[in-house]
């Protein structure tokens, strides 16, 4: 049997015999297995409950009775952002970003946040999710497990018998390495739980391979860090020590700074700052509801020579319907205009918080994970655009019907009595120029690309440390 | 030549340690390297090892150069450090067993038990976890597995410090023993009377230097003369 399996073995045996170790690991399955379970039941629940919600609000827009075509318009429509699959595992910016939208007319609406269910979400308890865990919780176990496997050779001479033997260190190492790999391996286990249940979702399966790629790379950076330190220091109480405050540093540290930097170096207006300037800006397209502002000046006398007619009254369509139609695209421009202005800012700030993915492989992790399970900010993004993309079109379906099916003489005389206000109404058929709306996450293959560059700093963590692990194994002495 | 080492100047930190010792040791041989703390005992053990580099002179294991095929070298060792280094959470018999998979050997229970039984460590004991067992045990345990290894050399590191009379006692037979059945071995110690009575020659280790071999001559060792010199160089004049 070659040395580095023994080596292996011998350090599971030593593991199963450790009430520590096995006391470590026992916490760890009860808090993976407990927060997947009640991550898993949430999910469901709230997947549940959006569709329910959606088909509610299609059905009571589209059950609305014959009316004013620009009625409907600000009568407005809700989306809801069903969670992704694996959003089960890693809930991501989920938690943060607003899952349904109002969308009406002449409006971008923030997303909402989902009514909270228990006043302890307020404290911020029930966020702990299994990615989470496995971020922050499983290195520490692996810290645990791994902070003596040299160290502890070294303090009790053993390690000075295994070289005088003719065991190479660097066998030595790959024994305990491969040991701590193994572990890692039967602590993802509960992952593929997670996993299985995305896969009923219709998550493809290679996705959810990627994410137990992804976490097994992490959790490997975590054995060479904490392998590393083994075969540096001494004692094992200095290796405990250092790794805790490498922990500290990567895991809670790092990111905060990582935050404080990116929002310092890329400045973001915020809502009302940007949306008193937006206004500014939208008043000089006009009132999209007075067809006589003079900002549709210049349409009209278009639409009358076009027409070769004196008057909008003799134009054959509803003019007003006209103008509605060409202020919400015009409208509409201004609003894409800040909103991509504002997803920029918002994707600069996270390349910026990106980059420190190369000083702490929680920050990488980090990312990647949340671009494969699509809860990422490009998959709110995503959300937001979807949103703006059925909300034009339907305001613009009902501006369609505004200036075909309802005359200008109607509209314009709607309010003098009761019978001109019913004339001034459409079918409710109309209405119908709403399409039923499922939310996908972005497309795997976009996931990837999104979780491409975090998962090549893995990597190369990974292989850095590697690297510098087993050349400094051949060093090893007692 | 078992062990020979030649004009050996070995430095650790920058310091020279060790300053140009010569001596050697044969097969069927007890050779004790006598000496003060930082005299430079175990630096010579770990230079056989292969640990330290000579920065002049050389050493040789089997007449070969130590330095030309460490791996060779340390298969033809047996090293037992200071504190009898051996796995906590195993017992006596799953250590043997498993130091001798690593070495690329195997030995039946029956055969452990045996070595177990040469080296008096009691049945009742080697059941239990070495984490529990007392120095002398420990230095039985250790003592057992290199008979078991059969490497032609055994290297010890003050074997018997922190032992009890009756444990030294029985420690030196069994190194006598090992050494009656064509083994070279080598300790170093700073027990002048516990290396008399078991080695077959003693070199006197001072700043780095051998200062004087003394050879067993017809009953033994003169301990005196061994005691004189060993005063002389733990308080220099």
């Amino acid at each position: 049997m070659s040395p580095i399996w023994l080596v292996a073995t011998d350090e599971w045996r030593f593991w199963l015999r450790s009430h520590i170790a096995i006391g470590g690991m026992a916490v760890f399955l009860v808090l993976i297995i407990t927060t997947s379970l009640l991550a898993a039941l949430r999910i469901e629940a709230e997947t549940y409950a959006r569709i329910n919600q959606q088909d509610e609000a299609e059905k009571t827009f589209l059950t609305q009775p014959d009316r004013h075509p620009h009625r409907m318009v600000h009568y407005g429509h809700y989306l809801f952002r069903t969670p992704a699959p694996l959003a089960q595992f890693d809930p991501g910016l989920d938690l943060i970003t607003g899952q349904a939208i109002f969308l009406e007319g002449h409006r971008q609406n923030t997303a909402m946040f989902a009514e909270s269910t228990a006043s302890a979400d307020f404290g911020g308890l029930s966020w702990l999710s299994p990615a989470l865990v496995y971020q922050l919780f499983a290195p520490l176990l692996i810290i645990l497990f791994g902070h003596g496997s040299i160290a502890r050779e070294r303090e009790t001479a053993v390690l000075s018998s295994l070289l005088a033997m003719g065991i190479t260190g660097r066998k030595v190492i790959a024994g305990k390495t491969l040991a701590l790999l193994s572990m890692a391996f039967l602590l993802l286990l509960p992952l593929i739980g997670s996993g299985a249940l995305a896969l009923s979702a219709s998550e493809p399966v290679s996705s959810v391979f990627l994410l137990f790629g992804l976490y097994f790379a992490y959790l490997a950076t975590w054995v060479v860090l904490t392998l590393m330190a083994s075969v540096v220091l001494k004692e094992r109480s200095a290796v405990l020590g250092v790794m805790a405050g490498l922990w500290l540093a990567l895991a809670l540290v790092l990111p905060s700074v990582a935050v404080n930097v990116a929002s310092n170096t890329v400045s973001a207006a915020g809502k009302i700052a940007s949306d008193l300037v937006m206004l500014a800006d939208l008043q000089e397209l006009g009132d999209g509801h007075n067809a006589k502002d003079p900002a549709f000046k210049r349409l009209r006398a278009d639409l009358l020579q076009e027409y070769g007619v004196e008057g909008v009254e003799d134009l054959p369509m509803n003019f007003r319907g006209v103008v509605a139609m060409e202020s919400e695209k015009k409208l509409t421009d201004v609003l894409n205009e800040y909103a991509d202005a504002r997803m920029h800012a918002e994707i600069a700030q996270e390349k910026v918080v990106a980059k420190f993915g190369w000083l702490s492989p929680v920050l990488a992790v980090a990312r990647a994970s949340r671009a494969i399970a699509g809860t990422d900010l490009a998959n709110y993004h995503h959300f937001q655009r979807m949103a703006e993309a059925v909300r034009f079109d339907f305001v613009q379906g009902l501006n369609h019907a505004h200036v075909h099916q309802l005359s200008y003489r109607d509209d314009i005389n709607r309010n003098r009595d009761e019978d001109a206000r019913l004339r001034a109404r459409v079918d409710a058929s109309n209405w119908r120029v709403l399409d039923a709306f499922r939310f996908q996450a972005v497309s795997v293959s976009e996931r990837f690309g999104n979780a491409s560059s975090a998962v090549y700093m893995l990597m190369a963590w990974l292989v850095i440390m590697l690297a510098i692990l087993f050349w400094r194994g051949d060093k090893l002495t007692p | 030549m078992m062990l020979q080492a030649d004009s050996l100047h070995v430095a650790r930190s920058g310091k020279e340690v060790l300053s140009g010792i010569s001596f050697s040791v044969d097969a069927y041989e007890v050779y004790a390297l006598l000496g003060g703390n930082g005299a430079g005992k175990s630096t010579t053990l770990l230079s056989f090892l292969g640990f330290l580099s000579p920065t002049a002179g050389s050493v040789l294991v089997k007449h070969t150069d130590v330095y030309s095929d460490i791996a060779a070298a340390r298969k033809a060792i047996a090293y037992l450090p200071e504190s009898a280094s051996l796995y906590e959470h195993l017992t006596a018999q799953e250590n043997i067993a498993y130091f001798l998979q690593l070495a690329g050997m195997s030995a039946s229970s029956p055969a452990i038990d045996a070595a177990l039984d040469r080296v008096a460590l009691s049945p009742n004991a080697r059941r239990r976890k070495v984490g529990g067992y007392s120095k002398g045990m420990r230095q039985k345990t250790a003592i057992a597995l290199a008979m078991l290894r059969d490497t032609d050399i055994l290297l010890l590191d003050e074997p018997t410090s922190g032992l009890d009379p009756n444990a030294i006692d029985e420690f030196h037979q069994t190194i006598r023993s090992v050494a009656d059945s064509g083994k070279a071995v080598l300790m170093v110690t700073h027990d002048v009377y516990g290396a008399c009575h078991a080695a077959d020659k003693i070199g006197m280790l001072q700043g780095g230097k051998l200062k004087g071999e003394f050879a067993a001559e017809g009953h033994g060792i003169d301990i005196e003369a061994v005691r004189k010199a060993f005063s002389a160089t733990v308080v220099p004049s």
